[in-house]
């Protein structure tokens, strides 16, 4: 089990009398492309706000590469690179300057050694060719990839980014995702949110769900889905002939909760175990009938987390 | 491929020195972006061009009009030159330097510093010396004129030296005001017209009220150290003028060259420096706390207490000295400002003492008032208190931290401040100016009646209702009844019994009131008798209304508390839920 690279316990942020972020205890394993997931008011971006030292929780530990960020927040800050939803530049440095400053600031060493991790930087963004532009001429995509380059400047071994894809196009998405993933296999853990959830869903290796300030469940996508997922899931049988027969032994089976017609296709809602399901295919099987398709209809992520906006209550 | 930092990497990395300010990333950023050559040049133009002007038409005219000396000529510009100087470097380095701040809030990109591993003060000090940067070179550039007027007009080191060190350091003061003004305020033209409207009123306002026996407040400017230089910038043959024209309507006494502080003598350019000093480290303590938390308070509660006692200090040690020479008096300095011969005959009279005392006293309030709001906790951060306080199962808050309660702390301050207002106003009253007329031993705690029941009423109404009440109530009841009393005092003499009730409804006026209530003072038509009769009642109005706002402000706590323990924290705490919210209240 590698160590955790972010550790959150009990963390909790109010704006008055409205929790943003309630009694959150999370942990996020090194190496891992993280992926934050929950509609707008969530708690996603105070909870990043905390962890980048921006603001202030009511209460709660935090831990970035097992360094406890308010009791050492500068030597947090040498680890952390942290990315903002609405990632703005000043308006009057151009692209290397900019890079410059946070490069500076982070000690990178002589103007040299600067300039090289600058270039390397923008070659990771493939912005190379903006370099002596001013920031303020830069596109929306352009300045993301711009701010995420100061993000990667220092090497962090903890990256939080915040909607980080917001106003790319989808050459810029990809090479993000490319990015990300090189990050992950040299060592960096990446800790991103995002809305467009089947976008996280191909970034990240596991993911965590919040709502109304409750983190509802963290897992691979796949433990997630099922965790979050209803109990039953729907089962589509279709026949080359003798529907009925296939409608009346099925209903007569323990799991199966609702039964649907139309023509030789069966739609069911079944609440067993996978080693079930696969004995009811066996039972299809020896009743004689001649099945073509048996297969679950998986729920897509967005309907899932649709329904979890819309329905969750606090775990 | 940017592989992440090793974590002997990261150790080895050590924070910028803060005092390396040409190695500060922050200051060189701006260095780049204000001093990109086309902005410069344009910039330098229009600074050389007055600068050339004023040096050359007032050393020609000097010259060969006024056929002055040559060394004489060559000082005569160095006044204009300052003047200049001030407006670059006081007005337009300020007002870019609370623009700026507030601006690189507004965009956003201020987080983006805050997210750096550079220590809070190498932030302030790169901020501090950075987005000033083009004005200190358009100062550099009006340089060589002045120092061509100081070398061949012979001004010797012991004048122009000291000028221009606490030109500086009052350069670093004002601009520390804009990066405040800059850290508070949110709108980068508010942010901008706030600090130009200071360094506005600490040339026009303070130096009016430091002339009515707030001295130490003069010190804030450069005024007192130019007043000091300012003959010895001049021609010699003005100079000498001015010396015999001020010794003239000083009634013989000379220009003061040194402050008196309590019983210690002080250059004036170093007792400038030292205060100068203390407000400059206090600037730098409050932004120093604002980039190590956010959502700090600008001053923590021991510190805004120290301040105010600091502060009532330097008042005292500036005044009391000066009281039996006369120089305290306004009318000395009117008379002399009127050319109106101050002779030894002269004698303060015992109205101007009272209207002294009751500045002093409205001084004081204005800064309670003004520390009270900085180190008073927001609803928001009260409640978080609480639940921080429940969540870690402390006994009670912390009682320095922001989240803590202000009440005793402001308590506090009203004490000091009455015992600094009485001390002023003993001095001023049982001098050797008013023989025979004895501060009331009451008087004291007079004093302290009116500092506690405003000063603890503000804080009661800010703490339990927020910033807009204090207000509104400041505006209708401190400001409206005050000058609706001045206007109906104006129009007929009926009027004025009303006009004093009315005004002395105004928390304002009290210090006023107070200070006519404790020293006979003969005021015509019975006023004199009305005063203290109206500042009675009202005190004792303003008694049951600050108990009134005192007891709200612990029912306004029980109910945060509750509300805390209501939000289903205290589920598993069950039956104890009653015993818990009193606990909380009483440790909030």
């Amino acid at each position: 089990m590698p160590a955790a690279a972010i550790e959150i316990r009990d963390l909790r942020v109010d704006y008055g009398n409205f929790v943003a972020v309630s009694d959150v205890t999370l942990s996020v394993p090194a190496g891992e492309v993280f992926g934050l997931v929950g509609p707008n008011g969530a708690g996603k971006t105070s909870t990043f706000r905390v962890l980048a030292m921006l603001m202030d929780p009511t209460y709660g530990e935090v831990r970035l590469g097992g360094i406890d960020i308010f009791e050492n927040p500068e030597a947090a800050r040498r680890i952390m690179g942290y990315m903002p939803d609405l990632a703005p530049v000043p308006s009057d440095l151009k692209v290397w300057e900019f890079l410059d400053l946070f490069a500076d600031a982070h000690g990178l060493g002589s103007a040299a050694a600067r300039r090289e991790r600058v270039d390397t930087c923008l070659e990771e963004v493939a912005l190379s060719d903006r370099r002596n532009v001013f920031c303020k001429t830069l596109s929306r995509g352009q300045t993301q990839r711009l701010v995420l380059a100061k993000t990667l400047l220092h090497a962090p071994k903890v990256l939080i980014l915040d909607e980080p894809a917001s106003g790319m196009d989808p050459l810029s998405r990809r090479n993000l995702r490319l990015a990300l993933r090189r990050l992950a296999e040299a060592g960096s853990t990446v800790f991103i949110s995002s809305h467009i959830l089947s976008e996280l869903a191909e970034m990240c290796s596991s993911i965590c769900v919040m709502n109304r300030g409750h983190l509802l469940a963290a897992g691979t996508v796949d433990e997630v889905r099922r965790l979050l997922g209803r109990a039953e899931r729907t089962l589509t049988v279709a026949l080359l002939e003798r529907a009925d027969a296939a409608a009346d032994w099925l209903w007569n089976q323990s799991g199966v909760t609702e039964l649907k017609r139309a023509g030789e296709r069966l739609s069911l809602s079944f609440s067993g175990t996978h080693e079930e399901q696969a004995a009811l295919l066996a039972g299809l099987v020896a009743q004689q009938l001649r099945i073509t398709v048996f297969e679950e209809q998986k729920s897509t992520f967005e309907e899932i987390l649709i329904d979890v906006a819309e329905n969750s209550t606090p775990a | 491929m940017i592989a992440p930092a090793s974590s002997s990497a990261v150790e080895a990395v050590h924070p910028l020195p803060a005092w390396k300010i040409w190695a500060n990333p922050i200051w060189r950023r701006y260095v780049r972006a204000r001093l990109r050559t086309r902005h410069l040049t344009i910039w330098l133009i229009l600074t050389l061009v007055p600068a050339s002007f004023l040096f050359f038409i007032i050393r020609t005219m000097a010259v060969y009009r006024a056929d002055m000396p040559l060394a004489d000529a060559e000082r005569a510009p160095l006044v204009p030159l300052l003047v200049l100087q001030s407006v670059i470097l006081f007005v337009l380095g300020t007002g870019q330097v609370a623009g700026g701040m507030t601006g690189e809030a507004d965009e956003g990109v201020l987080d983006y510093q805050r997210l750096t591993p550079m220590t809070p003060l190498a932030k302030v000090l790169g901020y501090l010396f950075g987005l000033p940067v083009r004005e200190y070179v358009m100062f550099l550039a009006t340089l060589p004129y002045t120092i061509w007027a100081l070398w061949s007009g012979q001004v010797p080191l012991t004048t122009w030296l000291p000028l221009y060190v606490v030109f500086l350091s009052s350069a670093v003061l004002y601009h520390l005001t804009g990066l405040v003004a800059g850290t508070v305020v949110k709108n980068r033209r508010w942010a901008f017209l706030l600090s130009i409207g200071i360094v506005f009123l600490l040339y026009t306002v303070i130096p009016q009220v430091s002339r009515f026996g707030l001295v130490f407040f003069k010190y804030f400017t450069l005024s007192p150290v130019f007043q000091e230089s300012f003959a010895n910038l001049m021609p010699e043959t003005a100079g000498r003028a001015l010396r015999a024209a001020r010794a003239m309507t000083q009634g013989g006494v000379p220009l003061a060259t040194e402050v008196r502080f309590f019983g210690l003598h002080f250059s004036e350019w170093v007792f400038t420096l030292f205060t100068q000093g203390a407000l400059i480290l206090t600037f730098i303590v409050m932004l120093w706390r604002r980039w190590r938390r956010a959502e700090s308070h600008l001053l923590g509660k021991i510190w805004a207490v120290g301040l105010f006692a600091w502060t009532q200090i330097l008042l005292l040690g500036n005044a009391l000295p000066l009281i039996e020479p006369g120089l305290l008096f306004p009318s000395r300095e009117i008379g002399r400002r009127l050319r109106v011969s101050v002779g030894a005959d002269w004698k303060p009279q015992i109205e101007e003492a009272v209207g002294m005392i009751g500045l002093y006293g409205l001084v004081t309030l204005c800064l309670i008032a003004v520390l009270t709001m900085i180190i008073t906790a927001t609803e928001d951060e009260q409640l978080r208190g609480v639940r921080r306080m429940r969540k870690l199962g402390w006994a009670h808050l912390p009682r320095f931290s922001d989240a803590a309660g202000s009440f005793w702390f402001v308590a506090v301050m009203a004490v000091i401040g009455a015992l600094g207002w009485t001390l002023f106003a003993r001095g001023l009253v049982e001098s050797s100016w008013f023989a025979g007329i004895k501060f009331p031993a009451y008087g004291g705690w007079t004093f302290a009646l009116v500092l506690l029941g405003s000063g603890l009423g503000f804080q009661a109404m800010l703490e339990a209702r927020g910033g807009k009440w204090p207000f509104l109530f400041g505006i209708f009841v401190g400001i409206v009844p005050a000058m609706v009393g001045a206007v109906l005092a104006a129009a007929q003499n009926p009027f004025l019994k009303a006009s004093v009730w009315l005004a002395g409804v105004s928390p304002f006026a009290a210090p006023f009131f107070a200070a006519q209530t404790l020293i006979p003072v003969t005021i015509p038509l019975d006023v004199g008798k009305t005063i203290p009769q109206a500042f009675w009642f009202w005190q004792t109005v303003n008694g049951f209304v600050v108990a009134g706002l005192i007891l709200q402000l612990w029912r306004v706590r029980k109910q945060r508390a509750q509300s805390v323990i209501e939000q289903g924290e205290a589920k598993e705490q069950g039956g104890r839920k009653k015993e818990e919210i009193k606990d909380v209240t009483q440790k909030c």
